[in-house]
């Protein structure tokens, strides 16, 4: 079953859509255990220029390094959190 | 005696119409054979001829015009076959075409279900892709004056590049203000020329001189991007006339509604899209004038789309924002709406509700209605029309094609009447009550929409399958009469024929009123001097000529303009300087109702216009003089078909065109059965067909 | 039960009624802002005020005028007449804010009151302390210009006098703000003209109960369609950035079974500034984006409204309370609900494989309202925005990039006007109007760019303009990515003062930013000026992305190279494509080096994962 179009859920655990890497237990957010680079949105370049404190983070599979989220977001701001109820 | 010969080729029919001086006129009909659309335009004369009981030479011997009018640049572009074209812009806004005024060039042309479902929609893949656009330094301002000198070597650069590097054949030049100021335009395609002649060049400035740098550039493109094909399809057709020994004047349909010579017609691609339906039009207005209908609505249902053009108070509407294909272009062109609702229109069901659509997609002619046994597996409108009677299997297309009504029956039950739970023939009464209800919307869109009220109006019937139709929907609209001219089926080529030379002029100006008649005067002067010297040059003596102005009104501060012809005499005086003005507001308070002029802000003079007419010679054609009312010898038997406002299928009186005479009163329900098509006459009504073979259908 | 031959007849004529009132709103009104913006929207209600038929414009308006007829219905109880129209606008009552004007009528058939239409203009100027109604300095409601929770202007068809002109007294350009009120009786006229002949061809049962049975259909198709969807809850958080304050707008939303609940809890206190948005104003908010993304092929009216909850505290900046200032809401709070809200829709669209072909990243998150004022080279006085804020640009979708310079969600009929209108109507020349290279957000499939433009005055009388700029939010990318797909990049808004307006060769005419002399300065709230040799420069959003951009194919970055939306630097860094500077050709080799280090680095926590130029 698909959480999102980047990962899956397989049974009770959510697991990279990529390479199936198991990452934790439904119910919590997964993004804490994805592997996290948090990096000042301005180093894309050019347009992108605003202030140090905005943040691109971006979640990746610890396994195989797939993409599995961004967000824009400040320092201290929680992860946002997306679940599916089964 | 002389012939003037017309031949107008549709996406599907090749119509042709002669007119024989001082005689009646003659119908020619055949398949257009594209790419090559020679065979087509010889089937259709041929057809003609045979209808003469005289051969094709005889034709070419005796005639004397030939007017010509074709779908080849409408196709080219549907069809993506024109030349690789390049854009050469103002620096700087090179992006102009490619972004179409933000997400415009993505929604303008879709339907209702295309609008509000955003994420599934697109651009049209642009005529010109970006790497074959490039910006030349310069600039001019809203006055016409240069603020920044043309860079002449960043022309020549883009010309190498696009030449050498990206071959292109054809090169479409729009800068900003050139309309105000076409110096740099020309400038730059002497450049090109003087490079390679070869290669076509459109400048925005004599192809669209309007404001709003968006859809002039997409005209000019398109201009450039139809331009080659259009010079080589007039050069074969010139040919191919001159091999059938034909030596007179071939003319060509603008879709400004008027004629041009086909060496300049060359020069003018996009003033070629749909000048066919454009055509229909002016053979409406033609018919109108001779019966004296000043209102009309001209409705052409074919295979594919139901069209319809205006002409209010003997004045043909122009189009506000005209598409093709979904592209903008900014010439002036006789507004022709359509919608995807012919003969050939698919029937469908809804996914959820069940609710019946018609159309927009067509089975074309080929698998063409399941009743044509050719393979169509989708219940069509004409299939309906079969289902209601109204068709005659054995009759149809003079009976060369018999129509299958047990099949049909069969796959209408199984994919519409069962699914809707009806009986066959309640669902056929249902979709046909759905196809009126769409063309209702329509034609109240394009009144409505500008402030007229379709019970003013009469409605020409023209086309295969508006005759059945119309005699239902016109009720609703409550029209005035209906007429089904003798030439409905050919209508496009009979407008051909009944055209005169005309071309256009405009000036943009803004300037307050009230003002000296003198200032409107010194405009139009340098207009009329070049319109006098190019139709003398066309061989139109002074007496032959005439001029028509026309003035873009607005209240100042408004957005809209609107155009307001000149009734008095010109040049103006004083006098006819203020009935200018009262004309405009009445037309203002005539369109968008009472109060909602708003006079305290003033008025404005923004556009002036010069149409100027080279009035083509020829014979009218005669009436003959009304007879008896009964219609009992063309009378033929009877048959059930549906009637509105019944619930069901009626024995119906069948009565049969070729053998009614002139002064013929028919009452309603019947129908008519034309070598073409069907004229169905409903409840209520009565159809007289006058003097020129028109049936005129009234209520009772 | 009525067939559904009729059924479908009367549901087509109610769209084109709508279509029809449209039309006339733009032909007799005078502002771009409606005519070349389209900027407008047009509906019909039951006579309870429940919404029957919303047409194409801004949607975010289609229940808050609802909101205006049910709040007109109760004021005037028992006093509501055939050709009465009312104006309300009052934001704390219904309205967005106090520029956008609603006028709505009721619609009587033989006597009774059977249905209602309303539609509204952004007016040309209402009053407030800045011209064009976004009022930056505005410190709460009352010095955001007129507003009414609801007057009677037309009475039984006769406008008036007083009330038309005391309302045009209070206003700049009065002749101006009289067309748009002209050009919005002329539209209720035309939906009333028009729905009473539907409903005396059809009978006002058939046509009652079809109305009735539309809205039950659209609730029914909306739920089913909920039903198909994965049960779940999707956040999202948006930045808003005025000044130095930065507010939050936090959306929780919950699909249970066949309903959705919207929860702002959590969003920032209300701001000080005009961002600010009223109840109605975050309903609209949400909705805006709901229509077009969940009910595309379903009718947009009360049916799709009813399974649909939102929970806003209120003294939040989605939910404000009396006298907040909210004059900028429209391009502040509620389009931070718009993004919220689609983004959320698009990540419960994605958990579908039905449905992930429906969803998309944001498209052009963040409206520019800089509004020009002063006298124009015809010497009358203008003001009016700039409508490039209209072009927008597209999100990426999970089957194909976002269409460039496509416009937005909530409005899915907008456009720009031509810079041959602007500079027949300001005094002002355009240097430059392009698309905005790196603006898209990477991803698989990239977000559409937006552009960048900048003008300088010309044949001002005084010398120049000045601008109301409303740019809230500059600091952020608000076009948020899809499925890790990254933002767009973020508006920008900058100043060149005395700008010599020469380039290197000696012309007064330089068509780039980099190649304009002059102190350069981020002018992003407030009023400024446009004089003398000043230059403005305005750069705007592209939409978010999809997927990742490492898995973009190459030849697709090459080509966006090659089509100037993507610089070679961005290429290498973002995509990890490289193009040899030579031959301007991808440099394959180099490509897959690049491709299998950044994906390397991206394993490692905070390894610089997501673009080379940080060095881990
Ligand atoms: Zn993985």
């Amino acid at each position: 079953m698909r959480l999102s179009q980047t990962l899956d859920l397989d049974g009770t655990s959510i697991v990279c859509g990529h390479c199936g890497h198991g990452l934790c237990d439904k119910d919590v957010n997964w993004k804490e255990k994805a592997i996290l680079n948090e990096t000042p949105m301005r180093t894309l370049g050019d347009p992108y220029s605003t202030d140090e404190q905005v943040l691109l983070r971006v979640f990746s599979c610890p396994n195989c390094g797939a993409l599995l989220d961004t967000e824009t977001a400040m320092k201290d701001d929680p992860f946002l959190h997306d679940k599916i109820f089964t | 005696m002389s012939f003037v010969v017309a031949t107008d080729v549709g996406g599907t029919c090749t119509d042709t119409v002669i007119v024989e001086g001082g005689k009646s006129l003659v119908i020619g009909k055949a398949l257009s054979t594209p790419p090559d659309f020679a065979g087509g335009v010889m089937d259709s004369i041929r057809s003609a001829a045979d209808a003469m009981q005289v051969d094709v030479k005889t034709v070419f011997d005796r005639a004397t015009l030939f007017i010509h009018g074709s779908t080849v640049v409408d196709n080219t572009l549907i069809e993506r076959k024109g030349a690789r074209t390049g854009l050469i812009t103002t620096a700087g806004f090179e992006d102009t075409l490619l972004v179409t005024r933000g997400a415009y060039g993505r929604w303008a042309g879709l339907s209702e279900e295309g609008l509000k479902h955003p994420v599934a929609t697109d651009r049209p893949v642009p005529l010109v892709p970006f790497d074959l656009v490039r910006g030349v330094a310069e600039r001019v301002d809203y006055k016409g004056a240069i603020v920044r000198e043309l860079d002449e070597a960043q022309v020549e650069q883009a010309v190498d590049y696009l030449v050498d590097e990206k071959q292109v054949e054809s090169i479409a030049v729009a800068l900003l203000w050139s309309f105000s100021n076409p110096v740099h335009e020309q400038r730059i395609r002497s450049i090109i020329k003087a490079r390679d002649d070869g290669i076509h060049v459109s400048i925005s400035s004599e192809v669209a001189p309007a404001p709003g740098e968006y859809e002039r550039t997409s005209t000019t493109v398109i201009n450039a991007y139809a331009g080659q094909m259009v010079n080589n399809y007039i050069s074969n057709l010139q040919k191919l006339l001159d091999e059938r020994g034909y030596r007179g004047p071939v003319l060509v349909m603008q879709g400004y509604g008027g004629l041009l010579p086909a060496e300049r017609a060359a020069e003018r691609a996009v003033n070629m899209l749909e000048c066919g339906p454009v055509a229909g039009v002016i053979g409406s207005k033609f018919l109108g004038d001779n019966m004296g209908d000043k209102d009309i609505i001209a409705a052409d249902m074919g295979g594919t789309t139901f069209k319809v053009g205006i002409i209010q108070n003997g004045e043909i509407e122009y189009a506000r924002e005209p598409l093709i294909d979904r592209f903008h272009y900014s010439v002036p062109k006789i507004d022709v709406a359509s919608i995807g609702a012919g003969g050939g229109s698919l029937i469908t069901l809804e996914e959820d509700t069940s609710a019946p659509q018609v159309g927009p997609q067509s089975a074309g002619a080929n698998p063409g209605p399941v009743c044509y046994g050719l393979g169509g597996t989708q219940p069509t409108v004409t299939d309906v029309l079969l289902l209601l009677g109204y068709i005659d299997p054995r009759r149809f297309l003079n009976g060369t094609m018999p129509l299958d009504v047990p099949t049909t029956e069969q796959v209408f039950r199984e994919k519409i009447a069962a699914p809707l739970g009806l009986s066959v023939e309640d669902a056929a009464i249902g979709i046909f009550r759905v196809a009126n209800a769409q063309i209702t919307d329509l034609i109240h869109k394009i009144t409505v929409e500008q402030g007229l009220d379709p019970r003013d109006f009469v409605l020409h019937a023209f086309g295969g399958s508006c005759p059945m139709l119309a005699s239902a929907f016109a009720r609703e609209l409550r029209v005035k009469r209906i007429i089904v001219p003798y030439t409905a089926s050919v209508n496009c080529a009979f407008g051909l024929a009944r055209a005169d030379v005309m071309h256009d002029y405009s000036t943009a100006m803004t300037i307050p009123v009230p003002c000296p008649a003198a200032e409107v005067n010194a405009i139009y002067e340098p207009m009329l001097k070049e319109a006098r010297e190019t139709l003398k040059e066309e061989g139109f003596s002074d007496d032959k000529m005439s001029f028509k102005w026309s003035v873009g009104f607005r209240y100042a501060l408004q957005v809209h303009e609107l155009i307001t012809p000149v009734r008095a005499d010109t040049p103006l005086d004083g006098n006819g300087m203020e009935r200018l003005i009262n004309d405009f507001e009445a037309l203002y308070e005539n369109r968008y109702g009472k109060g909602s002029a708003y006079r305290d802000a003033g008025i404005e003079m923004t556009q002036f216009r010069l149409s100027a007419f080279g009035r083509v010679e020829r014979s009218g054609f005669s009436a003959t003089s009304p007879g008896d009312t009964d219609p009992g010898l063309a009378l033929t038997g009877q048959r059930r078909v549906f009637v509105d406002g019944r619930d069901s299928l009626i024995e119906t009186n069948v009565y049969d065109f070729e053998k009614l005479r002139p002064g013929n009163i028919i009452a309603g329900p019947a129908v008519i059965h034309t070598p073409i098509t069907t004229i169905v006459i409903q409840d209520n009504q009565q159809g007289q067909m006058d003097g020129y073979k028109n049936i005129v259908i009234e209520a009772t | 039960m009525i067939d559904p031959i009729t059924f479908s007849i009367i549901r087509h004529r109610l769209f084109r009624v709508v279509d029809e009132a449209v039309i006339t709103l733009k032909n007799v009104s005078g502002s771009a802002i409606t005519n070349e913006g389209h900027d407008l929207m047009v509906s019909l209600y039951r006579a309870d005020g429940s919404l029957l038929m919303g047409g194409v414009g801004f949607l975010h308006h289609l229940t808050s005028a609802a909101e205006a007829c049910k709040s007109i219905i109760r004021r005037f109880r028992g006093d509501i007449h055939e050709g009465d129209v009312f104006l309300l606008n009052d934001p704390y009552t219904a309205a967005l804010h106090t520029s956008d004007v609603y006028l709505v009528a009721p619609i009587h058939f033989k006597k009774e009151l059977v249905a209602w239409s309303a539609c509204f203009v952004h007016v040309y100027d209402i009053g407030a302390t800045n011209p064009g109604g976004f009022c930056p300095d505005a410190e709460n409601i009352y010095t955001e210009g007129f507003s009414s929770p609801g007057l009677r202007l037309v009475e039984k068809g006769e406008v008036n006098r007083a009330i038309m002109d005391t309302f045009l007294n209070m206003v700049r350009s009065p002749d101006m703000v009289a067309l748009d009120l002209n050009s919005m009786i002329a539209c209720n006229n035309v939906a009333r003209k028009r729905m009473r002949s539907l409903i005396e061809k059809y009978g006002i049962e058939t046509v009652d109960e079809t109305c009735k049975t539309l809205i039950t259909q659209s609730g029914e198709k909306l739920r089913a369609r909920l039903r198909e969807l994965p049960d779940g809850q999707w956040q999202s958080r948006q930045y808003l950035s005025v000044k130095d304050e930065i507010a939050r707008v936090e959306l929780t939303m919950t699909k249970r079974n066949d309903t959705l609940v919207f929860d702002f809890t959590g969003s920032s206190e209300q701001s000080r500034h005009a961002i600010n948005c009223t109840k109605w104003a975050s309903l609209g908010g949400l909705f805006a984006p709901l229509f077009p993304l969940l009910c595309y092929d379903i009718t947009w009216n009360e049916g799709v409204i009813k399974p649909i909850t939102m929970i806003a505290p209120p003294g939040t900046i989605v939910n404000c309370n009396r006298p907040a200032p909210v004059s900028v809401a429209t391009v502040g709070a509620i389009q931070s609900v718009n993004n919220a809200a689609c983004i959320t829709i698009g990540k419960m669209l994605s958990a579908s494989e039905k449905y992930a072909s429906e969803a998309t990243a944001v498209w052009h998150a963040n409206h520019f309202a800089v509004f020009l004022f002063g006298q124009n080279q015809h010497h009358k006085q203008a003001i009016g925005i700039l409508t490039e804020t209209f072009a927008g640009a597209g999100g990426a979708r999970t089957w194909a990039d976002g269409i460039e310079v496509g416009g937005e969600i909530p409005n899915p009929i907008s456009r720009m006007a031509n810079i041959e209108t602007i500079e027949y109507t300001f005094p002002i020349r355009y240097l430059f109007r392009r698309r905005l290279k790196d603006s898209g957000g990477p991803g698989r499939y990239r977000g559409g760019v937006g552009m960048e433009l900048s003008f300088v005055p010309h044949d001002a009388p005084d010398g120049g303009m000045h601008y109301v700029v409303s740019g809230k939010g500059a600091k952020f990318p608000m076009s948020d990515g899809l499925a890790g797909g990254y933002p767009g990049s973020p508006n920008a808004y900058i100043w060149i003062k005395n700008n010599e307006s020469k380039t290197a060769d000696g012309h007064s005419h330089p068509i780039r930013l980099d190649a304009m002399s002059g102190e350069k300065q981020a002018v992003d709230w407030g009023v400024f000026p446009l004089m003398g040799n000043d230059a403005l420069y305005v750069r705007w959003n592209g939409g978010g992305g999809y997927g990742d951009p490492l898995l973009r194919p190459d030849e697709e970055v090459c080509r966006d190279v090659e089509h100037g939306l993507v610089s070679p630097e961005f290429a290498e860094n973002v995509y990890g494509v490289a193009i040899d500077d030579k031959t301007g050709r991808l440099d394959k080799k180099l490509t897959d080096k690049k491709r299998t280090d950044l994906l390397a680095r991206r394993k490692r926590k905070n390894g610089g994962g997501h673009a080379a130029v940080t060095n881990p």
